[in-house]
């Protein structure tokens, strides 16, 4: 597997809270990357140290083998697209121009009739042709958030970087936003690979090739849905009960295009207070809950 | 080519039509403009015909036109460029509607400088003529150049260019009044006529010096029209993805838009309004696209200002109105109709 980006010991903090604690990261080509965390455990900030909106104090990160810090902002946005988690501002633009910014880091001064049909492909890959010309602060929140998601995808990038894509989004479109992610990245004429950070487990696991799960600073499980999503794990990160259900490969593949390998179903919470410690942990395996196999 | 992609074209044309149809409009209201005035008053032909040599009319006419008119109705129309320009390019960089030429505290350096000249009698140049015009040119330099140190620091946020901008509006605001309360009546006099904006105080050569000004600055506000795009719609985090370095990107547009300012101001007075009008009214007809929006202000700048000058001379005439006070009387109830237009009314 071709590396796309690669990120050694990246440590971030504000002051005296530190965020990151040397991180490391490896993402291969077509390759869909879920990241999995609480609040505050540093998935926003990871992503942004990777754009270099945020300057880590320290660690290496290259992209398409080329040092991210080397680069300029141009040059790195031609290989990089960040979509933060909201856009809300005090102007406005019709969609159509929202997208065509994608372009920007392609072209001089002038658009000419590529970046437009560009951007006119792109609006009907994501579904929102309807929107071309209307308002931007006119839509939905989830509307937007696809807007923003459709300038990133005309940017072109190696890599996209999502902070959570589908946060606003009612049910359908937060199935549609991911499967369009899937297709993207799975495109082998033109390899990209997507980092998302992501809230909800079921979502990771469908569409993902990886999930890292993210704890306090630090990366403490990656790998394969099915090798990250224990209920151990869950328990340690998110403090919940839960069943995890796995499927095997025939079973998932009849049912549905995207087939998760696992399900996992939140019981309830650990209310001990120590409930992110080794003990509550253990606590919870014995007592209150089973871990379920299909097949 | 693309369905969508036609009709986006085809939308430009139509915004570049309109914004044509209004370069027209200002280009009659000036010749209309050099016709009109408490002295002499032509129809619209005859001026024509006298601007363009075809009839040599009187002597009077003559001098009236090329000699009195026509200077202070170009100043109108570079001022209003330069003020809708500043004022577009400023709430774009710091994502702020309320934000116009004056809020960087621009203005109030100059107005500082002026208080210098006219009350104190301190002048950088030794010339009673231009005494007042380098005090206030200067001293709002000064400010330009504490928004060049602003950038420095780091993660300077736009609320704070804005925030440091009140605070120097105040420093110097309480200076002013100081030297105020000390002054004669000849001085608060002569220092409220400057604070009123007037474009009747500018020679031919100091239009001509301010219009060279313009035209070197105004292209490379047009340069950075993507960058603000991606800057006003989304912010620092979203034009670094654009490929857009915020900080450098923003402190460079405030330095253009204000020595854009000061140069303006520094010869006419206070005119503040257009720079805020201007910009919303030109996002009316071309949205916030920049590489529309910076012509579209710029023309609807133009023809602000001129229009407010020209019904200042004519409405009392022989008293002139000072085109600061026209704007805002005349513009203030059309840009509130303008935003409040199309809104529902809570049932």
């Amino acid at each position: 597997m071709n590396s796309i980006l690669q990120a050694n010991d990246i440590s971030f903090s504000w002051g005296e809270n530190h965020v990151l604690k040397g991180l490391d990261l490896d993402i291969g080509e077509n390759e869909l990357i879920s990241i999995l965390g609480v609040n505050g455990a540093g998935k926003s900030t990871l992503l942004k140290c990777l754009n270099r909106i945020l300057t880590p104090q320290s660690g290496k990160i290259q992209v398409s083998s080329k040092d991210v810090f080397s680069l300029s902002l141009l040059e790195l946005s031609k290989l990089m697209s960040y979509v933060p988690q909201s856009v809300r501002s005090s102007f406005s633009m019709d969609v159509f121009d929202v997208v065509l910014l994608g372009r920007r880091p392609h072209i001089s001064w002038r658009i000419n009739d590529n970046d437009r049909d560009k951007v006119s492909e792109t609006l009907r890959i994501l579904k929102l042709e309807d929107f071309a010309f209307r308002r931007f602060d006119q839509l939905s929140g989830g509307e937007r958030q696809r807007v923003i998601i459709a300038k990133a995808v005309a940017q072109d990038p190696k890599i996209f970087l999502l902070d959570e894509p589908t946060s606003d989004l009612d049910l359908k479109s937060q199935i549609e936003i991911m499967k369009s992610l899937r297709t993207l990245v799975s495109d082998s004429e033109s390899p990209k690979s997507a980092l998302v950070a992501i809230h909800d487990i079921n979502i990771a696991a469908r569409f993902s090739d990886r999930i890292l799960l993210l704890h306090d600073g630090q990366i403490i499980s990656q790998g394969t849905p099915k090798e990250v999503l224990t209920t151990e794990n869950i328990a340690k990160v998110f403090g919940v009960t839960s069943e995890v259900e796995i499927f095997s490969p025939s079973e998932a593949e009849e049912t549905e295009v995207y087939s998760p390998s696992v399900r996992v179903i939140i019981k309830d919470e650990i209310s001990d207070d120590a409930s992110l410690s080794e003990k509550s942990v253990d606590k919870f395996h014995h007592g209150r809950s089973k871990s379920t196999e299909t097949k | 080519m693309d369905s969508l992609s036609k009709q986006h074209i085809e939308k430009g044309k139509h915004q570049i039509f309109l914004v044509t149809i209004l370069s027209i409009s200002t280009i009659l209201l000036a010749i209309f403009a050099l016709g009109q005035g408490s002295s002499t008053n032509l129809d619209m032909w005859t001026t024509m015909r006298i601007i363009l040599g075809l009839e040599s009319g009187s002597e009077l006419q003559s001098d009236i036109i090329w000699q009195l008119r026509f200077p202070r109705i170009l100043m109108a129309i570079i001022g209003g460029i330069a003020l809708a320009t500043a004022g577009a390019l400023m709430q774009g960089c710091l994502g702020n509607p309320l934000v116009s030429p004056l809020t960087l505290g621009v203005a109030s350096g100059a107005a500082l400088g002026a208080a210098f000249a006219i009350v104190l009698g301190f002048t950088i140049v030794n010339r009673p003529e231009l005494g007042i015009v380098a005090n206030a040119f200067l001293f709002s330099l000064v400010v330009v150049y504490i928004i060049i140190q602003l950038g420095n620091f780091r993660s300077i946020s736009a609320e704070s260019y804005i925030l440091v901008g009140i605070a120097i509006t105040f420093i110097a605001g309480a200076i002013v009044s100081t030297m105020q309360y000390f002054a004669t009546d000849a001085q608060l006099s002569q220092l409220a006529h400057w604070s009123f904006g007037s474009l009747s105080r500018p020679e031919m050569e100091n239009v001509v010096f301010i219009g060279f000004i313009v035209i070197i600055l105004l292209p490379q506000a047009l340069i950075w029209s993507w960058d603000l795009n991606a800057l006003s719609l989304g912010g620092d985090d979203f034009a670094i993805s654009t490929g857009v370095d915020p900080a450098t990107i923003r402190r460079n547009i405030l330095v253009l838009s204000a020595l854009m300012t000061s140069v303006v101001i520094a010869f006419t007075g206070l005119i503040g309004f257009v720079g805020l009008a201007a910009p919303h009214m030109a996002r009316q007809i071309v949205g916030n696209d920049f590489r529309k929006l910076i012509p579209c202000s710029a023309v609807f700048g133009a023809f602000l200002m001129l229009f407010a000058d020209t019904l200042g001379r004519t409405l009392f005439a022989p008293i002139v109105i000072p085109v600061g006070i026209m704007l805002s009387v005349i513009g203030g109830p059309f840009f509130m109709y303008l935003l409040l237009k199309g809104r529902g009314v809570k049932s």
